[in-house]
């Protein structure tokens, strides 16, 4: 806290409430261990543990398998470094959000705020813990799926439990979250170690002639790029919580350079695990590759690796729940959503609002029947903005030069990049073409109207309505706008 | 004006955000609170700034406002109340919502494994499909064809022996339990077919004999010349032998008739063999017999295949003491009993501790059941055993064995009648153990095929009985399509040519060969009647055998009541059967009515159930052109091979009326719940 604390509010203010240590405000009370958590903990979630193989299935042999998981951790990296560039320029929360605001102006970004407020964020969050809930609820239904009363009523209880936790403190929060990535890479190390012990002792099988048999196509290339890419979704959580960064302007580009790479060791190193006891046939056969591995390798203390992956499967809920929490209340707090949802918790100093109406939002997603499609097609989307939001890189070194830049990248970074996010947009879409793609886009269009509704005309009906909602709301929740943070 | 002050102050915000660190604006409250003092009076106080004034006795809540101002109003009951409560209510829902989640599992019942959901279609490998032109099908063929497969909502596929051996027909003798044989086509082409049977969501079971092998197997050879541990491989025995004629040890019979006691000249000695004098029985009272077994158990679950019919098991074991079977006949002269059926075989099948073998099988295969989904099925032939031997094979409830012995009672009837059938399924039901799964075959590779057997006025019928029946239905290929039995004398094979009969090519198309194969010749002829009884044609009439099938097989998919509800024999006459299919929570109730007779019956339904109301309808019939009307029940006609599944609503179901209730089976005890979408079993 030391950092903190000569930021302290002036003297006369503080004569008020002379008890109070802190402003109401976000603590920073992130740092560069946790940082490197949020990055590891929301990346690896449960993909590499039940089902790693859609690079395999388009790569169809061992070897170019492999050399696409690392190619892919490289674009992640070269991804997340443009992230890093923009977050210590723009050291705001809200990930793409303020980046678009600056590049772009209020609409893009409002755009994009909206996208993920209601559809993209939480009902990822919603996914994240259905498939906890899912694969907790099958150990109890051995041979056939468990009924989705018990699995939606487990996930909700999930997104209310992290939800909880999340409001009521931000330590809490952020140590939970190590909690679970620590859980995550135990039971990562454990299967890499057996896995590199399993090759000392010369299970080498798979490895031989692994470039055998290996699609070469273009299109299945690209396909197993793409999905590959999506295992490291989530490089640009930490951009989300910039402002509860201590000295974000070494710890912001410190994790993601350690953070990433990591991950992409560990994929690397589990997918070689995997390979040492199952052919990739197997491997593409089973429904829950690290139980199947753990059987295989572990027995009888197989039963760590599904419960460690439960684990990791709801560090990675937790983790959503942290980050996407303050894109709400940046949103919030720009005018673009309720202002209440960037009011602050007076005795807890966690965005409880935010987090409340991002929990309600994940509810209401689970209660229907089949969310996965949703979260397909507007996949697309995502980067769609990360795209946006890095050629916003590039136009921002032209139109505000002025900008301080504690970190700059070489320009053919983002346009690598930038290249990348057209394919991944396109690439779906092109496969396989279909109307939901469109009705997203005019999901994204609709946006506008509320815009010119709500934020740019500002109707005073509107104000009539949301005044006394906000009143009341603080008072229950005992929320006030943030306090300035004077230099 | 405001509108735009509002803008500028958003992006004036950011781009102050940009230079310093500090994420938030001052402005924004000021910004709320501007309108405020302009638009409603009674919040002018507000425009005081509130930190520096401490007595607050004329400020008014308003939004955005800070702290200071909020505490003088938070702490008011109609706050602090609603916000403990809301608070304390999310902490007691979290705790709800798991208990609720442990509670709904604890009360779900046992689900439905793959071998239980759905059928099984048993294959006879080198009749199926031939894809390399050499008139034999292969293993090949059948992925080519797994695409109509999965078009019968199947769910397991049965492939029979394919193990490399020297025997022309049967490959009953195998002279390499870990090689296909290279008629059928590869390893690889196994392992591709393993994938292929798996990408498709199917489950594939393979035959497994484990009682003999070939006499050209290597260890039957090193048996032979006493080498090292293969001595006591196989059941070897002193025997006089001289002149050409050798006086076996005992009077023990071979299932094809004559001693099963063959005398060897290289050891000198005689071996043991159940069926022909090419397989030597293995000698299981062994422990290193034992151990080749359970590795080749391992080989090929680690394959992949997802079960085993074991064949032949009840011949595992022979009495050590060599004593002499009863004859059948006593007063018959000893040395004319050459026959398999003039003797008891009270010692050389069934053995004491023979099922401790296939439980010990069944141990070496759970090892491999441990990962999620991939349980491994165990089932075994009995073949000509009573009721009693043959449910042994399920286990006690304390001991896991089989799955399920394979149910051949409908297989094996000759004559049709209501009675007959009738029979068949109480003799099963009431006889297998509680809580354990049914299954019923109509045909397979061993017995004549039904429409030869019974006529093919019945392929429908059955069919409808195979999947209105509770437990797996069992299709032999060709069944769907109503295939008979090929009628030729002189083949070209060294077998019983009955055995033969039931193997003919499948029957695919109008082309030559019936679309098996596109060779000149095939190995057994094919039935003459393909250009009417084949899939092509069968796919575009709607009345055809192919069609029904893929009917019931949705029906059996998509209905809980079939696949898990309560069955309910009503009545049986020398035509008809009658039964039902009901659940409780589910408010209708399938009414199966079949005519297995030789002629039409018009039947009384209100006579056998009291409250069935006057008009039923039709939900499906062999007879496509009713399906969907509505029948009489007092008057419910029924053609010659005729069936109905009649559905409607009902009251009390008749697993709770008493006069019903011993006429009631169900496997697995479980009560629907609509609104949840859910099965309980506390019910």
């Amino acid at each position: 806290m030391e950092e903190t604390s000569p930021r302290r509010r002036r003297e006369d203010e503080k004569s008020v409430h002379s008890t109070e240590p802190k402003t109401t405000s976000l603590q920073k009370e992130v740092g560069l261990l946790s940082g490197i958590c949020i990055i590891v903990g929301t990346i690896i979630g449960s993909g590499i543990f039940i089902s790693p193989k859609s690079v395999l299935a388009n790569t169809e042999s061992v070897g170019p398998c492999l050399i696409i998981w690392a190619a892919c951790g490289v674009l992640a990296t070269l991804g997340a470094l443009c992230f890093a560039e923009l977050g210590t320029m723009i050291t705001k929360s809200g990930g793409e959000y303020p980046y678009l605001m600056e590049a772009f102006g209020p609409i893009p970004a409002y755009l994009f705020s909206w996208t993920s407020l209601i559809v993209m964020k939480p009902s990822s969050f919603a996914i994240i813990c259905l498939s906890f809930s899912e694969y907790v609820c099958a150990a109890f239904y051995l041979g056939c799926r468990p009924p989705a009363v018990v699995v939606k009523l487990l996930a909700a209880a999930a997104i209310l439990l992290i939800t909880t936790v999340n409001a009521l403190s931000v330590r809490l929060g952020s140590y939970v979250q190590n909690v679970f990535t620590a859980a995550k890479l135990v039971i990562v190390a454990i299967i890499i170690i057996s896995g590199l012990v399993l090759l000392a002792q010369g299970n080498v099988k798979n490895f031989q002639n692994s470039f055998e048999g290996s699609q070469t196509s273009v299109g299945s290339i690209s396909l197993a790029f793409y999905n590959g890419l999506w295992a490291y979704d989530g490089w640009n959580q930490l951009n989300y919580i910039t402002e509860e960064l201590r000295n974000p302007y070494r710890n912001l580009p410190m994790a993601i350079v350690i953070g990433i790479p990591l991950v992409t060791v560990c994929y690397i190193l589990m997918n070689i695990a995997y390979f040492t006891v199952m052919t990739p046939t197997e491997l593409l056969q089973s429904q829950a590759v690290a139980v199947t591995f753990g059987d295989r390798v572990l027995y009888p203390a197989s039963w760590v690796v599904p419960l460690f992956v439960a684990f990791s499967t709801i560090g990675a809920a937790n983790g959503t729940c942290f980050t996407a929490g303050r894109l709400i209340y940046v949103a919030g707090r720009e005018g673009h959503m309720l202002k209440v949802l960037s009011y602050i918790s007076v005795k807890r100093l966690t965005p409880a609002p935010a987090l409340v109406f991002y929990g309600i939002i994940a509810i209401i997603y689970i209660i229907p029947g089949d969310i996965n499609s949703l979260v397909n097609y507007f996949s697309f989307a995502a980067w769609l903005f990360y795209g946006m939001t890095i050629l916003g890189l590039v136009v921002m070194r032209f139109t505000r030069k002025d900008l301080e830049r504690p970190i700059k990248v070489p320009i053919f970074i983002p346009i690598i990049v930038i290249l990348v996010s057209v394919f991944l947009i396109l690439a779906p879409i092109i496969s396989s073409p279909a109307w939901e793609y469109l009705y997203c886009v005019l999901f994204i269009l609709s946006g506008l109207i509320f815009y010119f509704l709500f934020v740019h005309y500002k109707f005073r009906w509107a104000q009539k309505i949301s005044r006394p909602i906000t009143k009341h709301l603080q008072m229950l929740m005992e929320v006030v706008p943030p306090e300035k943070d004077p230099e | 004006m405001n509108e735009d002050k509002d803008k500028r102050d958003s992006i004036q915000m950011s781009m102050k955000g940009c230079r310093t660190n500090n994420g938030f604006v001052q402005n924004e409250d000021i910004q709320e609170q501007d309108p405020d003092s302009r638009d409603t009076p009674q919040s002018n106080a507000v425009s005081i700034p509130a930190p520096e004034e401490p007595q607050l006795k004329v400020v008014r809540p308003y939004a955005g406002m800070p702290k200071e101002v909020l505490f003088q109003f938070s702490g008011q009951a109609r706050y602090r109340v609603p916000r403990e409560i809301l608070f304390w209510l999310t902490v007691v829902s979290v705790f709800l919502l798991i208990g609720a989640t442990i509670a709904i599992i604890i009360i779900s019942p046992k689900c439905l494994d793959w071998w239980q959901a759905g059928p099984m279609y048993q294959i006879y490998p080198r009749s199926f499909k031939d894809s390399d032109k050499d008139g034999n099908g292969d293993l090949k063929g059948i992925q080519e064809k797994l695409d109509y497969i999965t078009a019968l909502n199947i769910k397991t596929i049965w492939i029979t022996s394919f193990y490399k051996s020297p025997l022309k027909d049967f490959r009953y003798a195998v002279e390499d339990f870990k090689e296909i044989d290279p008629i059928f086509g590869t390893m690889k082409d196994f392992e591709n077919l393993v994938a292929a049977v798996h990408d498709k969501g199917l489950k594939l079971i393979i035959d497994f004999i484990p009682n003999h092998t070939s006499d050209k197997h290597p260890w039957f050879q090193s048996s032979r010349t006493r080498s090292g541990k293969y001595t006591d491989y196989y059941i070897w025995h002193n025997c006089t032998h001289a002149n050409g004629v050798t006086t076996p040890p005992n009077n023990w019979l071979s299932v094809y008739g004559n001693s099963s006691w063959q005398f060897d000249e290289e050891r000198k000695q005689c071996y043991f063999h159940q069926f022909l004098k090419e397989q030597p029985d293995l000698n299981f009272r062994n422990p290193a017999v034992q151990e080749e077994i359970k590795e080749i158990i391992k080989f090929w679950l680690s394959k992949g295949v997802d079960g085993f019919s074991f064949d032949a098991v009840k011949f595992l074991l022979e009495a050590k003491d060599l004593r002499n079977e009863i004859q059948v006949n006593t007063s018959q002269i000893p040395d004319t009993v050459t026959r398999y059926s003039e003797l008891y075989h009270d010692f050389t099948t069934t053995q004491v501790g023979m099922h401790d073998l296939v439980r010990d099988f069944r141990q070496t295969m759970n090892q491999f059941s441990r990962e999620p989904g991939r349980y491994r099925f165990m089932g075994t032939e009995v073949s000509a055993e009573s009721t009693e031997r043959t449910m042994v094979y399920y286990g006690l409830s304390f001991i896991q064995e089989a799955d399920f012995p394979f149910n051949k009672y409908l297989a094996t009837l000759d004559t049709l009648s209501g009675h007959t059938v009738y029979e068949a399924i109480t003799s099963w039901m009431e006889n297998m153990p509680e809580g354990k799964w049914p299954n019923w075959m109509i045909g397979g590779p061993e017995t004549s095929r039904l429409t030869s057997r019974v006529g093919s006025e019945y392929v429908n019928a059955m069919n409808m009985l195979l999947f209105t029946l509770p437990g797996t239905p069992i299709t032999y290929y060709g069944e769907e399509i109503g295939m008979g039995d090929i009628s030729i004398t002189n083949l070209n094979e060294r077998y019983d040519t009955n055995a033969l009969l039931s193997k003919s090519p499948m029957q695919w198309d109008n082309s030559s060969n019936a679309g098996f194969t596109e060779a000149n010749h095939t190995w057994l002829p094919t039935n003459s009647d393909y250009h009417t009884v084949n899939v092509d044609v069968q796919k575009t009439q709607p009345s055809s055998a192919l069609r029904l099938y893929q009917d019931l097989s949705l029906l059996h998919a998509r209905e809980l009541l079939l696949s898990r509800g309560w069955f309910c024999l009503l009545r049986d006459d020398n035509h008809s059967v009658v039964y039902t299919r009901e659940l409780d929570g589910i408010d209708k109730v399938f009414l199966v009515v079949l005519n297995f007779g030789e002629s039409s019956t018009v039947l009384n339904l209100q006579e056998t159930i009291s409250d069935v109301p006057t008009k039923l309808r039709i939900r499906l019939s062999t007879n496509p052109a009713s399906k969907g009307s509505d029948v009489d029940t007092h008057a419910v006609s029924l053609e010659k091979g005729e069936g109905l599944i009649l559905e409607h609503s009902m009251k009390t179901l008749l697993h709770h009326q008493k006069a019903f209730r011993d006429k009631c089976f169900i496997s697995n005890r479980a009560c629907y719940s609509s609104v949840l979408d859910l099965l309980y079993s506390s019910c």
